[in-house]
């Protein structure tokens, strides 16, 4: 019989707890890592510092080589996976190879969301998710003195302290009806502005962005509902978004992440997800969530090795985590809010 | 291979005659290798030929692209712009390593957008049968009958209820998505074949079927669904609530309803994305879509999606309605959260709403847009519970003689070209029964065939998109601005060049062929395949191949044109020449003078 192939997709906190997880589990299984990013695993609550200069690059990075070395795991990074055929069990990478399974865990992650009808200026807005995003802020940064930040949401409000730090002119343009991950109440609105300006930072509100225009290699025009400014750079912050795109058409049930049952099982047999492309149906909500955090991630991503490798371990559902953010208190250990 | 001629004309001179080596196959077996082989044309309800049509346009000749298409689809340059493109669904580009499917549906439209104004379209006539046929309703199905029985020499006089013909792409698709003008021409030209159009000639009420069956040698009808389904949950007639399709034809024969601030849209379908992105059109500021299933399972194209989310239309999923909130006027719905179930025989999902799970989205309008059906117009015959005529699907007669239906109206709610091709079979059925004679067959035309130009690295050609109106903004600047722009010559050229023209089929001649195996050697797939046994089924069709890796067991090495990409290195790389090419095609042919 055929060695057990699990392979993981991503390379993130819960695509690693899984593959430790795995391994730690089963001496004998075969385990391949597929990171669609050339970095090794990095914290990203550190990006805005690492811009900032207050942290090196290499501190960015948690994993290296040598743990998936000692525990044979295959480790294969700056590889994407396009397609994935449940029914013969295999997926493609970008390059056209094909790599076949027998277990699966998807723990792609997330990426930044850029509304659907700002996609159209998306190559005038800079993201902040990875150490590549972070670099070609550092680039643009060393061009230019005005920051745009359009949205809100948590890695926005770190960033534009690592802006002041660098001397940049921030402004701030609360834009749409939430501050992800949780619903934008007027409460949490008024506190954001409240701290933003003591910092020394313009704040705006618009309902709708009507136009970008690249006015030269440094300066963006930016039209609103009520104003026009041109600014250097644009920064768009409207949260994460599950990274499944590669897994439509591809008979998989998803929504906007993975659906996954309690025991974060997908519609597919030996198919798992876990982390932030796994969404579940939370009862004390009422509604499908996706988590948020390190340690969420870490947690899921070892649950669903365990049952990859035939426990029944729920999810735990109702933990609810507080996250501090720039001082303001987040309750929250998911995100409904797309 | 082609064979030259040289025949002496009436001149004296030498005339060039070449002879192609061309055979017609009715053989189930051959109807079976299309099925497999060429997916686009076979998923096509119509069987356009899509291959044909789209090496046409890389060619450049633009007429007859749009010709090979007007030939079985009646209506190239609306399906061009609203088709449901079931052949993009099963399109070879679209398999999981090989990229993205063709973009049919666009070079369609290129076809019809850069043929020249002054392109000359030949008909073909039949004798004329001294027949005469009465069509009820003039939307596609209608349309396409009316076609087809003119062209077999039957008169037809089409009845409309409303005051233009068209039907539902007329009154149930917005201007942004059809151009009226492409729509009016288009029917112009099936009308002026010969057919009699009257509009606002109401069936039922101003003139009876009885009336017309005493008129007609037959009655074919295709009036469409026009009466849309209704919620029925709790508080579904509250001011504010409104039937999605009463909305879409309000608006497409001028109207300008009233709608709230905050719409939600229940519904799946195209209507529910057509009311949504209306909706905005007439300043409402938030819409969504709320469906109970997710954006996954709709049966919408995905540049409509698309489209509708840059407009600003949120699309909510895995939710079910249980009650519409308010006092007088609408305030909100209440849904329950909604698990996907097993898959159905229909292939939709099973929808298991979620006990305790309710919750309220708040809303000023509320527009449904969960299905509709047909209206039960009075007329004999057998009728189903709700009172519309029954139809056999496969005759299209009814209980009463000389009585037919077909289209929506038989068949409750499909898409454009289903219906287009419905029309068409209900014509050839109502033709065959009234003459006694058969006038179109399809069958495979089968011809020797050259490798082509295609280069392998087209392959790798990235899908070109529909480019539309950006900023969305100025998409509303009035409401009837067409969104899609259509492709540029150039661009509908790159995009004809992705097709891997799946109507060629490669085949080794095994009694020349020497095992050397280069051929497996440079396939860019599995495609080439060292087998055992062929697998065929009743029919001798091909079904499948008993491969083996074991050389003394090795019987033939073959093409598995259903795995093929047709990039042709097989048959450069063959030393003994033992590959050939044949293009093969579903064609409807003409049987001259009609065949008793």
């Amino acid at each position: 019989m055929a060695q057990e192939h699990c392979v993981i997709i991503g390379n993130g906190p819960a695509a690693n707890a899984a593959a430790f997880t795995l391994r730690e589990n089963d001496s004998d299984v075969r385990i391949t890592v597929i990171g669609e990013e050339c970095d090794h695993q990095y914290r990203p609550d550190l990006l805005p510092d690492y811009i900032a200069g207050t942290v090196a690059e290499e501190d960015l990075f948690i994993g290296r080589s040598e743990p998936y070395k000692q525990c044979d795991i295959k480790l294969r990074l700056g590889q994407r996976v396009v397609n994935v055929d449940f029914q013969s069990r295999e997926l493609v990478l970008e390059h056209n190879e094909m790599i076949r399974f027998t277990g699966l865990i998807i723990a792609c992650g997330a990426k930044p969301r850029i509304p659907e009808p700002l996609e159209v200026f998306e190559d005038l807005m800079l993201t902040l998710k990875t150490p590549a995003d972070a670099r070609d802020w550092i680039d643009r940064l060393a061009h230019v003195d005005d920051v745009l930040i359009v949205g809100g949401d948590l890695t926005s409000l770190s960033l534009t302290r690592a802006l002041l730090h660098l001397g940049k002119r921030v402004t701030f343009l609360i834009n749409g009806g939430s501050f992800w991950p949780v619903p934008f109440s007027s409460e949490l609105r008024d506190e954001v502005a409240r701290r933003l300006i003591e910092r020394g930072i313009e704040v705006t509100e618009c309902s709708k962005i009507r136009r970008m225009v690249k006015v030269s290699d440094h300066a963006v025009e930016v039209r609103t509902d009520c104003r026009t400014m041109t600014v250097g750079i644009l920064g768009a912050f409207f949260g994460l978004v599950p990274n499944v795109k590669f897994l439509a058409r591809s008979g998989l049930d998803i929504e906007r992440g993975v659906l996954v049952d309690e025991y974060l099982k997908t519609s597919v047999d030996n198919v798992y997800a876990a982390g932030d492309c796994a969404q579940v149906y939370h009862p004390g909500i009422h509604d499908y969530w996706v988590s948020i955090g390190y340690a969420n991630a870490v947690e899921l991503g070892k649950t669903a090795a365990l049952n990859l490798l035939g426990d029944m371990v729920p999810v735990n559902v109702e933990r609810e985590s507080i996250l501090k953010i720039d001082g303001i208190n987040v309750n929250t250990s998911w995100w409904t809010e797309f | 291979m082609n064979e030259t001629h040289h025949h002496p004309s009436k001149t004296g001179t030498q005339e060039r005659v070449v002879v192609k080596d061309v055979s017609y196959s009715t053989d189930p077996a051959d109807f079976a290798y299309m099925s497999l082989n060429v997916p686009c044309q076979s998923a096509c309800p119509a069987y356009t030929n899509i291959p044909a049509y789209i090496r046409a346009l890389y060619e450049g000749e633009y007429g007859t692209s749009y010709e090979l298409n007007r030939m079985v689809n009646v209506l190239p340059g609306v399906l061009g712009r609203i088709c449901s493109r079931p052949c993009e669904e099963v399109c070879r580009h679209g398999e999981p390593e090989l990229g993205k499917p063709v973009n049919i549906c666009h070079i369609k439209r290129a076809a019809s957008d850069f043929k020249t104004a002054g392109h000359i379209y030949l008909e073909k006539f039949f004798a004329p049968q001294g027949k005469r046929v009465c069509i009820v309703g003039a939307g596609p199905a209608g349309l396409a009958a009316a076609h087809d029985l003119t062209t077999i020499g039957i008169e037809v006089t089409l009845l409309e209820a409303f005051d233009e013909p068209g039907g539902m792409l007329r009154y149930g698709i917005p201007e942004f998505r059809l151009p009226r003008e492409i729509l009016n021409a288009e029917i112009g030209s099936i009308v002026r074949l010969g057919v009699t159009m009257e509009t606002g000639v109401r069936v039922g009420s101003d003139v009876s079927v009885e009336d017309l069956l005493n008129r007609y040698d037959a009655v074919l009808m295709a009036a469409g669904c026009y009466v849309a389904k209704e919620l029925e949950i709790p508080g579904d007639t509250l001011s504010g609530v409104i039937p999605g399709l009463d909305f879409v034809m309000d608006v497409t024969t001028g109207g300008t309803p009233e709608i709230g601030k905050n719409v939600l849209v229940i519904g799946a379908g195209f209507t529910a994305f057509d009311c949504a992105r209306m909706a905005l059109r007439l300043g409402a500021d938030d819409v969504a879509i709320c469906i109970r299933a997710t954006e996954e399972e709709l049966r919408v194209t995905q540049d409509e999606i698309l489209e509708a989310k840059r407009e600003g239309v949120q699309i909510k999923g895995l939710m079910a309605s249980r009650r519409v909130v308010g006092r007088d006027n609408v305030e909100g719905v209440e849904f329950l959260r909604t698990r996907l179930g097993d898959r159905l025989p229909n292939g939709k999902r099973k929808i298991v709403p979620i006990e305790g799970s309710q919750f309220i989205l708040p809303a000023d309008s509320v527009l449904t847009a969960i299905g509709q059906g047909a209206e039960p117009i009075v007329s004999p015959g057998e009728k189903d519970r709700r009172g519309v005529l029954k139809g056999d699907p496969m005759t299209f007669l009814t209980s009463v003689p000389n009585l037919y239906v077909t289209g929506d109206f038989m068949t409750g709610p499909s898409t454009v070209i289903e219906s287009i091709a419905g029309g068409r079979r209900a014509a050839e059925r109502i033709a065959e029964d009234l003459t006694g004679k058969k006038f179109r067959e399809w069958a495979v035309r089968i011809e020797e065939a050259q490798v082509t130009d295609r280069q392998r690295e087209w392959d790798y050609i990235p899908r070109s998109e529909m480019p539309t109106v950006l900023p969305v903004q100025d998409r509303f600047k009035t409401g009837n601005i067409e969104v899609e722009k259509g492709f540029s010559p150039e661009r509908s050229h790159i995009e004809s060049q992705r097709c891997y023209l799946c109507y060629l089929h490669y085949e080794i001649d095994i009694s020349r062929c020497i095992y050397c195996r280069y051929c497996i050697d440079v396939a860019p797939r599995d495609c080439i395949k060292l087998v055992n046994e062929v697998v065929t089924d009743e029919n001798g069709a091909v079904t499948g191949f008993v491969e083996t890796t074991s050389w003394e067991d090795v019987n033939a090495v073959v093409i598995d044109n259903s795995r093929c990409i047709r990039c042709g290195e097989c048959l450069r790389v063959c030393p003994t020449d033992c590959i050939s090419v044949s293009k093969v095609e579903l064609v409807e042919r003409m049987l001259q003078t009609g065949r008793d």
